[in-house]
């Protein structure tokens, strides 16, 4: 009997070892096997060969379409200076407020108001963005008939511009907390980022003004820690749909958007030259990132001699007031957008040069949330699965790090990023291809394992800091008293991570919700989730139902978010004394 | 005119309670010793006079340096050089980036033999190239002097600048350091732990007790 428990003891351990150590292959293949298999279901019927379609030819018919494509050329320069403009403006802007607000209080004070606005769904902002500068919106209103003398809701250009505009600013504004919370995590990396104070102050003892200290001192070591996070940034600006969708033109579109209309059409021979443009966003989005390291050599090494010419200040005074103004003027922009998308959420009547409604009422949020318990209901099953899924295969993987006592291959680390950094749009059809083909019914079970590849990623660089930085005497204390490994994981380790895994939660959810092409393509149209239903809206539907969507879909991340804040303090408390 | 740092009446306390009065003339050349327990506000000090003590700090008095009022003067307008405990030399330029950062700017040419020549006084000749992380922990103390005294600084300040070094390299580092300071006649104040410190720099040492604060350590 003893003996027979015994065996049975070392089996269990076995087994959670096992699966452990296995689950880092496990990861590799979830991410691999779809990014790739999905790449190569592009390729495939780029160049003609789509047996669903009984083509089994190859040749170029597909490129030759798409060269064809009356506006192809605007398609392209669209793409491109929407995606290379609004990255390098919110590079900019980033590095602008780090510089002038370095040793400054104000810094955390930003990063405070900006945090929300990571979890705000693309489409959300692009919908309050829309409104502020639409002709009948918020600063239009604000500015007339005093200073305008409009009367009339004028026939502005904003949005849609055919310049791509808006696009560019309401990416901006979105890439830009991004970038700002990532070069504060680096910040608030304990050792860099005590050099790097230091390293400043140093600078400016020796007579350097503050933003050219930072410049010269703190960015050369920053920039490295931030190339992936702006690379992400630069391919998805450059190859995201919902805010060329919303804010865009439409004659044409963004290349991205016009990719998506092909694949979506009745005509099914279109998707071969949809096939034949979503090797070119790839080739377009690669060709920026290309772009973007040449400039970054060059840069650095212009700058090398200017680095060490001994000038302590370009114009510092000048520079510092254009960055306050600068963030001044985006935090009322945010501000007024949030404040509209409200206001129109719960407008009655609402004359043009009017600053506020005539009446306020509820009547759109009650008739809008009749009709959403199913979007509602597929958001949160779609969200809820892919990210406990995902939590759960990074605990495995990370455990198995622990337990192997050696850091996840480097290949393995550059994997978990594949799906952020190769557009979305490139590799998300050909996995539709594939997932049609294997099973077409399970639209749910799609949706979901789509969404996985994106939340898996934030998911994973969410928790791994936190689990990495687990003082491993506590598990070591524990294993001496006899706990099996799966005990040590499951009462040791998991308690202490309740908080950083909530926010991984609340994170995963968030990133989850806020997928429109994923869900669209994966779905084919048949699930339907609050993010598709508020792009949808978007474009044509009421202004009010659609700012009660967009409040809906930013409401829903920041319960989580919330959540994940106040949880800790009532449960396992005691692991954060 | 004299070089000199002069502390006017400086009463510095954290919420309320005061941790250190003071009232200094330091001429060119001196070295002025801030001995103290951890607590008694050396550190504080130390920022107060570089411009950059936090907010939950609160200090009246003045600071003159060279018969100049600069108390509201932001760190970077001051002049005033400061040496750490570590010697932070920058990892991204080379040793002789290092040193051309802290020079005024000019004729790249002569900026370049200035360097040259001041590694040279500090037995560092030919080093210029490599990346501070390959010197050793002496090489890096004498660059960071180097690059401290290039600025030109008015009045020099020394946080503890020699416990990291090991005993002998301590004396050699400190004579070094010292003998500068009375070359180029500038004020200097050192806060240290270490009496022997105290004793080579010759100068005024001031002990600082940990007033009103009970619980300082």
């Amino acid at each position: 009997m003893a003996l027979n428990s015994n065996a049975h003891q070392r089996n269990k351990v076995d087994f959670f070892s096992r699966i452990t150590k296995f689950s880092p292959h496990f990861l590799l293949c979830i991410l691999i096997v779809p990014v790739l298999g999905g790449l190569l279901s592009v390729l495939l019927p780029a160049f003609g060969w789509a047996p669903a379609m009984e083509q089994t030819t190859f040749g170029l018919h597909g490129f030759k379409a798409l060269w064809q494509t009356p506006g192809l050329g605007q398609m392209v320069m669209l793409t491109i200076t929407t995606g290379l403009v609004s990255t390098v403006l919110a590079f900019v802007i980033t590095l602008l407020m780090l510089s002038a607000f370095f040793n400054s209080p104000w810094l955390n004070r930003i990063q405070r108001i900006f945090s929300p606005i990571l979890v705000i769904p693309h489409a959300a902002a692009a919908i309050a963005v829309g409104f502020l500068i639409a002709p009948s919106g918020m600063i239009s209103r604000l500015i007339s008939p005093w200073l305008s003398s409009w009367e009339l809701a004028p026939n502005g250009i904003f949005p849609h511009d055919s310049l791509g505009i808006s696009i560019i600013l309401g990416l901006t504004l979105k890439e830009l907390p991004f970038l700002l919370l990532m070069a504060l995590g680096v910040l608030a990396q304990p050792e860099l980022g005590k050099k790097l104070k230091q390293q400043h102050q140093v600078a400016l003892n020796l007579g350097y003004y503050p933003m050219t200290a930072f410049f010269k001192v703190v960015l050369p070591s920053l920039y490295p820690m931030l190339r992936l996070p702006i690379l992400a940034v630069l391919v998805y600006a450059s190859a995201s749909v919902e805010m060329p969708l919303i804010l865009g033109p439409n004659t044409p579109p963004t290349l991205a958007v016009a990719i998506m209309h092909w694949f979506q059409d009745v005509d099914l021979n279109l998707r071969i030259k949809a096939s034949a443009g979503a090797l070119l966003q790839l080739c377009l989005s690669g060709g920026l990132l290309a772009l973007w390291l040449i400039a970054e050599k060059a840069i650095s090494r212009l700058s090398h001699a200017p680095l060490t010419n001994g000038k302590r200040q370009y114009c510092d005074a000048i520079w510092n007031k254009v960055t306050i103004l600068l963030t001044l003027l985006i935090i009322a922009f945010i501000g007024l957008a949030l404040i509209g998308l409200i206001l129109w959420s719960l407008a009655g009547f609402w004359r043009f040069p009017a600053p506020l409604p005539e009446h306020l009422v509820l009547l759109h949020f009650e008739s809008a949330i009749a009709q959403m318990g199913n979007p509602l209901f597929n958001t949160l099953a779609v969200g809820v699965i892919a990210t406990m899924f995902a939590v759960i295969v990074t605990l495995f993987c990370l455990e198995a790090e622990q337990l192997s006592a050696k850091p996840l291959s480097r290949f393995t680390s550059i994997i978990i990023y594949l799906p952020l950094v190769i557009p979305s749009i490139a590799f998300l059809f050909g996995l539709v291809w594939i997932q049609q083909l294997v099973h077409e019914q399970a639209s749910f079970f799609n949706v979901v394992f789509v969404h996985l590849l994106f939340v898996l990623p934030y998911v994973f660089l969410s928790l791994a800091s936190s689990y990495r930085r687990l003082d491993p005497r506590f598990a070591r204390v524990a294993a001496s008293l006899g706990t099996t490994p799966l005990n040590v994981f499951l009462q040791v380790k998991l308690p202490q991570l309740f908080a950083p895994i909530l926010i991984a939660i609340a994170l995963g959810l968030a990133i989850s919700f806020g997928q429109y092409l994923p869900t669209l393509l994966a779905g084919g149209g048949r699930i339907s989730t609050i993010t598709t239903e508020a792009v949808t809206l978007a474009n044509g539907a009421s202004r009010r139902t659609s700012a009660v969507y967009a409040i809906i879909q930013m409401v829903l991340p920041l319960i989580g978010f919330m959540l994940a804040w106040i949880l800790p303090k009532y449960f396992f408390k005691s692991a954060y004394k | 005119m004299q070089p000199s740092l002069q502390i006017k009446n400086l009463q510095l306390s954290l919420q309320n309670e005061l941790l250190l009065k003071l009232s200094e003339d330091v001429i060119g050349g001196e070295v002025l010793t801030i001995m103290g327990p951890s607590g008694s506000g050396k550190s504080s000090l130390l920022n107060w006079l570089t411009g950059t003590l936090p907010s939950a700090f609160n200090a009246t008095g003045e600071v003159w340096l060279n018969g100049l009022n600069i108390d509201n003067l932001p760190s970077h307008m001051r002049h005033i050089g400061v040496l750490y405990q570590d010697p932070l030399l920058f990892s991204h330029l080379s040793v002789a980036g290092n040193v051309a950062f802290a020079m005024r700017k000019g004729n790249k040419k002569q900026r370049q033999e200035k360097v040259e020549h001041a590694l040279e006084q500090v037995g560092l000749k030919g080093m210029g190239k490599r990346h501070p992380d390959t010197l050793s922990g002496g090489q890096q103390a004498r660059v960071a002097l180097l690059r401290l005294l290039l600025s030109e600084p008015k009045a020099i300040l020394l946080d503890e600048p020699f416990s990291k070094l090991d005993t002998q390299l301590r004396v050699d580092i400190r004579q070094l350091v010292f003998e500068q300071i009375r070359e180029h006649t500038l004020p200097a104040i050192m806060v240290t732990h270490d009496h022997s410190d105290a004793e080579a720099a010759q100068g005024k040492v001031v002990t600082l007790q940990p007033l009103g604060n009970q619980d300082a350590r």
